[in-house]
């Protein structure tokens, strides 16, 4: 370890504080996907506020100070706490949100007794229960970060070894089971790997704030992939380049650690959440706007059609009142088709051009599609899974599905096949 | 000068209030299914806490509870913003946005308002052993002023509850025939959630953050393993919260353990009794009625109360 | 009985209605109306937007185009003449309430914000319970109810609501034949009433057989009208193709 400290252009503590970082990002970033893609990230909430009366009862036990004996305490108050949850959500009435909230909450209450007593017994005092909330990274020792690193690496093992069925049962447990993969077995190296993340990262950032490291790096990765394996190996780089940015904006401006990783994190997931591509927030307003456009576009298009075809070319508020449009709407989508070079206004009276009439057929054209698909659709044979999209059947379907279609619908007759 | 209670009264006292307050709004949080985005909430008020301080350097009890007003709404929007982009899920949003609220409040505590009579100990884990110290004077009297203040929170939970009894029955039983009919369930969620929120902040500087969550959310499931009415729930679940208040008072003072600590313990052990013996849906219950069924029949399967709250799941 | 709701005025009307999930359209230009004091079925396979129409309706899914009037008026002004009953398992039936206390639910609107309900709606609270036949459960916790008890007590609390027109998604989902019929029976009650009322089902037979009107959708509107017209052979199968019971000899049946 001593080579990596020595490596970095950092002071030593800040530099075994930056490699504590990086490790932890990495464990949360990896090991707690699999609780966020089971849509239990509260779960982590609760187990690393559960993991107090562990260090507590450790502490008392043993009277060992060392972080891999605390580590031991927290880990197996962690996994009682898994448990109780599982426990509690299986006798029936009580639902898991509940159920978290009622360990979260009973285990940290035993945790702040058993502290109390621990403050009688001799002379710890309350600032390890701050550390304990807050996290200290500051108090972070080489030995510390050869222990986290080695629990992180033999656990990231782990994950690569088991990766199919760990897959699997993650995205359908009762079919897992059903394939023979032992179920209980793999749902106990999950909360493991919980537990394992929470204990490697709760010292840096504390127990409140843990559950954000927990999240922060999959919901970023899962913005940017699809693809579970890609999604850990994202996550864990997410994890650890927000561990690391936080840990050197807080050296550099003396902030606390674990806080401004976490505000880091909530940045970066955010940012994932708005400007994903294909995906992001940003991207599919711009699609619903575009889409509400055109669908608004298209239908004045169309009244305006049939406006022409019962009578004389109407005024802008005649085709108002004739669509049962708001006015502000018809004159939006006329000023867009009259962009589209689709109409020609004349004393006030809408005509439409030549090319605004071969929009109108086209238009037509598509919705005769449609209509045809929704009423003999059923009768074609697609050769796989391709569905219509209703506003471009003919590329969905494909041509020569469409060309079937259009001759059954115009032999309009009923020839089931 | 005198003081009007007695200092183990006025512990036990603001405890009971404190029960009071959270027992009320705690079976709605249970029911609603929104029993984690108030424990989120609790934490998420820290920065109004902080920033009103900052701002106007009062702890004024008005000030903060509208500082921490405000960041449970932007907590409960923020969450439900992320929640209707559709690219997370719910319980991924809340884990987003509070433990960032939470951190800005750190932040702003360590940096700018250490050694200011705002420490962290106080806001997060409280200690209500000290409330007896922290007084106001009414008429020449001295008064442990978490009483005065417990107090009224206690009595606006009491009144909202009563005032809006109905919608909030509505709206958490059938949400969207509530919407048609004019009752807007985003509103009335919202209520509650400053509700929760305004109790937490009062709250925290007697008895801290982890208290007030465990007081909303422990009663409350203990009191729906023993109740099937709504309004049976809610008074089972004040019970429990004073037995727990009581109790842990009791249990704090012959072990010499903390307070709010014991108070979770009794609260916690309260829910663990209902969760075995429980007439209708305790564990063992269920599983001696069970058996004797399964003994006296012998034939099809019995048809004992299923944990029915996974059938409408 | 057709021929006589067909001179009166329209209590549901809707006008080229369209509202999509995601850009994909769940009802497209949807025409319809049904006439006051009918028994209405909206009919049509999976997926042809029979309970989204429902939801556009009373406002509950946004409309991309298109108008509801009832008695004449735009939707969102007169839902006051609405009672909507969602599907039974939209709710938490678990939930620790008794029958009275949901049937009460239906005097919400007409009591307001806070104010509590007085005599006369607890009166029709009653009545209603009553008239579905729930009297002697009316103190029960709605947990220990059969399906057809809960429909029930959904009917109750939509007649509590005093509304002239009332709207049903799929009320009959998951009971057996012999409660649909008696469910029928009170849907029937309730439209010799006075009252309309619009039923999203998918049994075409119990439809042409005890129905006066229908809606046949399929994302489109396929046909409306007396339920021997709309549901001509011809147009259920241009609904419903030959995916649903498309044999001719089950559509013979229909038809017979």
């Amino acid at each position: 370890m001593d080579w990596l400290i020595n490596l970095l252009p950092f002071s030593y503590t800040d530099s075994v504080v930056f490699i504590g970082a990086v490790i932890l990002g990495v464990a949360a970033g990896v090991l707690g996907a699999f609780a966020v893609l089971r849509q239990r990230s509260l779960v982590g909430d609760a187990l690393s506020h559960a993991t107090l009366p562990g260090v507590c009862v450790a502490f008392i036990a043993t009277g060992a100070k060392d972080a891999s004996t605390l580590a031991v305490g927290a880990a197996v108050a962690g996994f009682i706490g898994a448990a109780m949850i599982l426990a509690i959500e299986r006798t029936g009435r009580i639902r898991p949100d509940a159920a978290i909230g009622v360990v979260l909450t009973s285990f940290f209450s035993l945790g702040i007794v058993l502290l109390t007593f621990l403050a009688n017994f001799n002379n710890a005092n309350q600032a390890g229960l701050d550390r304990y909330l807050f996290g200290q990274a500051a108090g972070l020792l080489e030995s510390d970060l050869v222990a986290m690193g080695s629990l992180c690496a033999v656990s990231l093992l782990l994950v690569a070894l088991a990766f199919r069925p760990l897959k699997t049962a993650l995205f359908d447990m009762s079919f897992a089971g059903s394939v023979g993969l032992p179920v209980r077995l793999i749902e106990l190296a999950m909360t493991a790997m919980l537990v394992i993340a929470i204990v490697i990262g709760v010292r840096t950032v504390g127990a409140i704030l843990m559950v954000a490291m927990l999240v922060v790096p999959t919901v970023t990765a899962r913005q940017l992939t699809s693809r579970l394996s890609l999604l850990l190996v994202i996550a864990g780089i997410v994890g650890a380049m927000v561990g690391s940015t936080g840990a050197l904006i807080s050296a550099s401006a003396t902030l606390p650690t674990g806080p401004t990783i976490v505000i880091v994190g909530f940045c970066v997931a955010l940012m994932a959440i708005l400007l994903a591509p294909r995906r992001g927030v940003l991207w599919r307003s711009g699609k619903l706007l575009r889409d509400r456009r055109r669908a608004l576009n298209e239908g004045v298009l169309i009244d305006l059609e049939t406006a022409l075809h019962a009578g004389a070319p109407p005024t802008t508020e005649e085709l108002a009142t004739l669509s049962g449009r708001p006015a502000s709407q018809v004159k939006k989508g006329l000023r867009d088709l009259d962009r589209a070079g689709a109409l020609r206004t004349e004393q006030g009276r809408i005509h439409l051009t030549e090319s605004g009439a071969g929009m109108v057929h086209a238009l037509l054209h598509q919705r005769s599609l449609w209509s045809a698909w929704l009423e003999y659709g059923w009768t074609l044979d697609i050769p796989d899974a391709r569905e219509p999209d209703p506003r471009d059947l003919k590329s969905s379907l494909g041509d020569d599905l469409t060309n079937t279609l259009l001759q059954r619908a115009r032999e309009g007759g009923w020839t089931a096949s | 000068m005198d003081r009007v209670v007695s200092d183990d009264l006025a512990i036990i006292l603001t405890a009971v209030l404190l029960g009071t307050a959270c027992g009320l709004l705690g079976p709605f949080l249970i029911l609603k299914r929104q029993v984690l985005l108030s424990d989120a909430v609790a934490h998420a008020v820290l920065p109004g806490i902080v920033l009103v301080f900052l701002l106007f350097g009062s702890r004024a009890p008005l000030a903060v509870i509208v500082g921490a007003g405000v960041f449970a709404v932007i907590c409960v929007l923020g969450v439900e913003l992320i929640r209707n982009t559709g690219l997370v899920h719910a319980d991924a949003a809340i884990g987003l946005v509070f433990p960032v609220l939470f951190a800005l409040g750190v932040i702003g505590v360590t940096e700018f308002a250490e050694g200011v009579h705002l420490d962290l100990d106080s806001t997060i884990y409280g200690e209500i052993a000290f409330t007896p110290f922290r007084t106001w004077e009414f008429f020449g009297l001295e008064l442990a002023r978490s009483l005065p203040l417990l107090g009224t929170v206690t009595l606006v939970n009491l009144v909202l509850l009563i005032l809006f009894w109905k919608e909030l029955k509505v709206t958490t039983f059938d949400p969207s025939f509530a919407k048609v009919n004019g009752i807007s369930p985003t509103l009335v969620s919202r209520l509650l959630l400053i509700a929760v929120a305004v109790t937490a902040v009062t709250a925290f500087e007697s008895v801290g953050a982890i208290l007030v969550v465990t007081m909303l959310i422990v009663p409350a499931a203990t009191s729906y393993l023993l109740t099937v009415r709504l309004l049976p729930m809610v008074v089972v679940s004040v019970l429990v919260a004073w037995v727990a208040a009581v109790g842990g008072y009791g249990s704090a003072v012959s072990l010499d353990a903390s307070i709010g600590g014991a108070m979770g313990m009794v609260a916690a052990f309260c829910f663990l009794l209902a969760l075995l013996f429980a007439p209708k849906y305790g564990f063992i219950t269920r599983t001696i009625v069970r058996t004797r069924r399964r003994s006296l029949t012998a034939g099809p399967p019995p048809s004992v109360p299923e944990p029915a709250g996974r059938r409408s799941a | 009985m057709s021929a006589a709701s067909e001179l009166k005025a329209p209590a549901l009307e809707v006008r080229r209605l369209t509202a999509s999930y995601s850009s994909r359209p769940a009802l497209w230009d949807v025409d319809a109306e049904f006439p006051e004091s009918s028994l209405a079925a909206i009919v049509g396979p999976n997926g042809a937007g029979k309970s989204t129409l429902l939801k556009a309706i009373v406002g509950l899914q946004p409309v991309d185009a298109g108008h509801v009037l009832i008695d004449g008026k735009p939707a969102s002004e007169n839902l006051d003449r609405v009672a909507y009953v969602p599907q039974r398992d939209a709710v938490d039936w678990d939930f620790p309430i008794t029958v009275k206390e949901v049937v009460e639910m239906g005097r919400y609107r007409e009591a307001g914000w806070i104010s509590r309900l007085g005599q006369r709606d607890h009166e029709l609270v009653d009545q209603a319970i009553e008239r579905v036949g729930m009297g002697p459960f009316a103190r029960r916790q709605i947990g220990e109810l059969s399906g057809g008890q809960r429909q029930r007590v959904f009917i109750a609390r939509a007649l509590a609501q005093e509304a002239p027109l009332m709207l049903l998604d799929e009320p009959f989902a998951g009971v057996d034949a012999r409660t649909e019929s008696a469910l029928l029976d009170l849907l029937l009650s309730i439209r010799d009433g006075g009252r309309t009322v619009v039923v999203v089902h998918h049994d075409i037979g119990t439809v042409r057989s005890r129905f006066d009107w229908a809606l046949l959708l399929n994302v489109r509107t396929v046909a409306c009208g007396p339920v021997a017209e709309s549901l001509s052979p011809d147009s259920l199968r241009r609904a419903y193709g030959g995916s649903a019971g498309g044999s001719d000899v089950e559509l013979g049946e229909w038809t017979g």
